[in-house]
């Protein structure tokens, strides 16, 4: 199996960085152990939880280059999927996760065929739109609860590994870091895959990789399905940790951007590019919220300071910040002539 | 037998005829060279051959099958592939990952396709620069990678658009050398568009000469560059001499 | 037929005019992206920034709203400018994706500043010669003056705008930067400035259509969003960069947003039960939009790829 050997397969990467990806491995394994508070603990679930969303956007927006703001929607298939058969069906969510995916990944393929007839900022206003119409649509359907959401009750006996309800945190915290393993060792194989080198041929230049026998659309969708099922299974964990979901919450605008924001300010197009980026943004979202918002009672200060870090980011260093690592690394290395 | 065969091919932009009915054929293991001065339609009509533009008119033939109608991945899969005049990746693929890309198309196995683009590099004499980015390179080595990455598709026929523009005289002659070692050693049929004449001269069986759009002459690049509608419509007056030195050399 | 009719007509001529509303707002985004190919996300921002400064302005200075209109163009053309010079002139260095991020944190900048000195609740204005008047001009249709004054300040500015760039020498340097960047800096225009003229172009116009809007429809820190959207979908139904394409385009926006109300009136009066699609009114629009794009890119008046 050349894929298992794939996902493995760290051996490009510089000694530095496995050294660093390891502690910070360990650190992950041992966080519930260590002291930490209760918002340190919901900071640390969000953070693996935006990895995911970013490594999921990675493939399509990082790997192949393609901005697509719309990930929302596909949070919410997941999220709606499991709440939906979980209160009417009484379906675990081990059953409920892959059947949330799978309808994600179906939709994708619907709104992806005619979507990568697009490009640049026509591409990523669509999916904006594409996202927005989901929206619409769950804030009416009575089926799904509409606008006001749905609520997971609350089952007897805890904790509960099926339908994934606990009353420590760190259950959930180790089914997630669980899952951002699986997702960061299928990244790896991803990105050694053939359908990884074409992404990236994709991103250099269409008409070349198309010469090199590349269906440039058809490897988009495909793409765009990896990362919609990246983002519908935390969907499906997301209703299950926050017992309710409302469509303002998880197929918000806001949330497509973050998700695309994860990659792109950490770096796209390289492995460990979303994690760094949800490692700033996620502790940085809510500490300025906890500590402007709530304590300081300057409600949007926050996001003001948010949203010019983003602005400068832009400005600054599209590459994000592991382009910023890498550009140093190499000023430092100083073996940058060429042969 | 005829590998390549284009039969009566138009392609119009608006109203604009960038190619006219032009016809040719292209045997099994030959090089032919498509000659022309700028704006005669050549690059048109290589994409038309490749996929890349839909003909207006016309039909093409690649290796017994119609291939008018696919598009260029298409046509790629079949064993046909080319290169660019302008080869720019300014991403984040190294030289050797370029070139797995197009061994890629033959393979899934990364093992594999690794294998084949390291024999390419090889085959190319630039083993040295498979962990350098494109960018790093000097432009005849980017040529090569640009080569290297269309030859590791494994094709039949290759495409070749402008490989010598830009390069010094030296870096010429040792391109001349690799693409008859591409002829030779691989079999592969050759179709290539250059302004370097001494280069289409001392490497193709035949030439065939583009003009507005239209093709004005063909046959053996010696008789071709006598025929005196062609000095007269493309090569002027001066070139009359050049062509004669480079006979003599 | 007695309800129906008028029904009709109203929906129509409150479509007509919220159209010319919809295509004042989209003239500024249509201005940008033609000089620039660039695609501003904070530009319901501009308009929300233009909604407060006349709502904060017209009891502060003692006069009625309408007369602010001319402060809020110069607040949204200063706004327009700093923005440029101060971030997007930076983000047009980088790829796509910088620039759609550039704008989107110019957005949240916007918004959240808004937030900070005007609180979250809506307002709205409650005084002036605009409000509450209106005429009845038909069986049941109902003239409204602040709208009949945002539709005919709509063909002014698109007169205006259309002037500006066909008949002056600026329009003239605008029109050629759009067309060839390169051809224009070799015959001596400055394209930066072409760029900043056209941010303060656009920042005054969504600005002005701000101070009107704000007259009949309630502000408050989120608004910009739905109107962005809006005036994206209004852009691409023009063809981006069209200023024609985006008059008839907002119209034809306009129309559409009205057509749920034709639909629940429709079905009321053929007894069909209450089958209302009133809340789907804006996601036609997206609907539109995404259709648009993917059968007819250049749009439907549109020149550019």
């Amino acid at each position: 199996m050349e894929a298992v050997r794939n996902a493995f397969d760290f051996s490009d990467f510089p000694r530095l960085d496995l050294w660093v990806a390891g502690g910070v491995l360990a650190f992950l394994l041992v966080f519930p152990a260590l002291p930490h508070s209760s918002f340190a603990m919901t900071i640390m679930i969000q953070f693996l939880m935006f990895s995911l969303y970013g490594m999921g956007w990675n493939t399509i927006g990082g790997y192949a280059g393609q901005v697509d703001l719309g990930k929302a929607q596909y949070n919410g298939i997941g999220a709606y999927t499991t709440a939906v058969m979980m209160v009417r069906w009484d379906v675990p969510f081990w059953v409920s996760m892959p059947v949330g995916m799978a309808l994600a990944v179906g939709w994708s393929f619907i709104i992806g065929y005619p979507l990568f007839r697009l490009k640049g900022h026509y591409f990523a206003i669509a999916t904006i739109a594409t996202s927005l119409i989901l929206k619409d649509v769950f804030e009416v359907w009575d089926f799904v609860g509409a606008a006001k959401g749905m609520e997971i009750p609350i089952r007897k006996n805890l904790p509960d590994f099926l339908y994934l309800q606990f009353k420590q945190d760190y259950y959930y915290y180790y089914i997630l870091l669980a899952l951002f393993l699986v997702g960061l060792l299928y990244l790896n194989a991803f990105r050694h895959s053939r359908l990884g080198f074409q992404l990236r041929a994709i991103k250099d230049n269409e008409d070349v990789a198309r010469s090199l026998g590349i269906d440039a659309h058809w490897c988009k969708i495909k793409a765009y399905a990896v990362a919609t099922a990246f983002v519908a299974v935390v969907g499906s964990f997301h209703a299950c940790y926050n017992f309710n979901i409302e469509p303002e919450d998880v197929m918000s605008l806001d949330l497509s951007i973050l998700i695309a924001m994860m990659a792109l300010l950490g770096g796209a197009g390289s492995l460990w590019g979303p994690i760094i980026g949800a490692a700033i943004l996620v502790p940085l979202k809510s500490y300025l919220g906890d500590w402007l918002g709530a304590s300081a009672g300057l409600v949007g200060l926050n996001l003001v300071i948010y949203g010019g870090i983003i602005m400068l980011i832009a400005a600054v260093q599209p590459r994000g910040v592991w382009g910023m690592v890498e550009a140093a690394l190499a000023r430092r290395r100083g073996d940058h002539g060429a042969a | 037998m005829a590998l390549l065969e284009v039969t009566e091919v138009s392609k119009e932009f608006g109203g604009l005829t960038a190619n006219q009915d032009i016809s040719f054929c292209l045997d099994q293991g030959e090089v032919l060279g498509l000659i022309g001065p700028n704006g005669a339609g050549k690059t048109t009509l290589f994409n038309c051959i490749a996929g890349h533009f839909p003909v207006t008119r016309g039909k093409i033939v690649f290796d017994g099958r119609d291939i008018t109608p696919l598009k260029a991945f298409d046509v790629a899969r079949l064993g046909l592939a080319r290169t660019f005049q302008i080869f720019q990746a300014s991403g984040d693929l190294k030289v050797a990952e370029n070139v797995m890309v197009g061994a890629f198309m033959r393979t899934g196995s990364r093992r594999q396709a690794r294998g084949r683009a390291e024999a390419w590099l090889d085959f190319l004499e630039i083993a040295e620069t498979g962990q350098y980015m494109l960018s790093e390179l000097p432009v005849a080595r980017q040529k090569r990678v640009a080569l290297a990455t269309a030859l590791a598709t494994e094709p039949k026929l290759l495409l070749l658009d402008e490989v010598a523009a830009g390069l010094i005289r030296a870096e010429i002659e040792g391109m001349v050398t690799l693409l008859r070692r591409i002829h030779q050693e691989k079999g592969i049929a050759l179709l290539l568009t250059e302004h370097v004449l001494e280069m289409v001269m001392a490497l193709s069986h035949r030439v065939i000469v583009l003009e507005s759009g239209r093709k004005i002459a063909e046959g053996e690049p010696q008789a071709v560059v006598k025929d005196p509608e062609v000095i007269r419509a493309y090569l002027g007056d001066h070139f009359v001499k050049r062509a004669g030195e480079a006979s003599h050399a | 037929m007695e309800t129906l009719l008028p029904e009709l007509l109203r929906s129509l001529v409150s479509g007509l005019l919220m159209g010319m509303v919809f295509a004042l707002v989209a003239l500024g985004l249509t201005v940008i992206f033609g000089v620039m190919d660039i695609v501003n996300f904070a530009h319901g921002e501009f308009l929300m920034i233009g909604m407060y400064t006349t709502l904060v302005t017209a009891p502060f200075l003692g006069v009625d709203p309408t007369l602010t209109l001319p402060l809020a163009g110069v607040v949204g053309a200063a706004l327009g400018l700093a923005c440029y010079f101060g971030v997007v002139q930076f983000l047009l260095r980088g790829p796509m994706v910088a620039q759609l991020l550039g704008t989107f944190g110019l957005m949240l900048v916007l918004r959240n500043v808004a937030l900070l000195f005007m609180g979250s609740e809506p307002r709205s204005v409650h005084k002036g010669w605009l409000v509450g008047q209106s005429w009845l001009v038909g069986p049941g249709v109902v003239l409204e003056s602040t709208k009949l004054a945002a539709a005919v300040l709509s063909i002014v500015s698109f007169v205006a705008v259309w002037w500006l760039i066909r008949r002056t020498k600026t329009g003239m340097a605008l029109t050629a930067t759009s067309l060839d960047k390169e051809g224009a800096r070799y015959v001596g225009i400055s394209t930066e400035r072409m760029n900043g003229l056209s941010w303060a172009i656009g920042g005054a116009s969504v600005a002005i259509a701000g101070g009107l809007l704000v007259n009949f429809w309630p502000v408050d820190p989120n608004v910009g969003l739905l109107f962005t959207m809006i005036a994206f979908a209004t852009v691409a139904l023009g063809g981006f960069g069209s200023i024609r394409g985006a008059f008839l385009a907002g119209i034809l926006i306009g129309l559409i947003v009205s057509l749920p109300t034709v639909w629940d009136a429709f079905i009321r009066f053929a007894g069909l039960g209450d089958f209302s699609i009133h809340s789907f009114k804006y996601t036609f629009v997206y609907i539109i939009y995404f259709l648009i794009m993917v059968i007819r890119p250049q749009g439907l008046f549109g020149w550019k790829q």
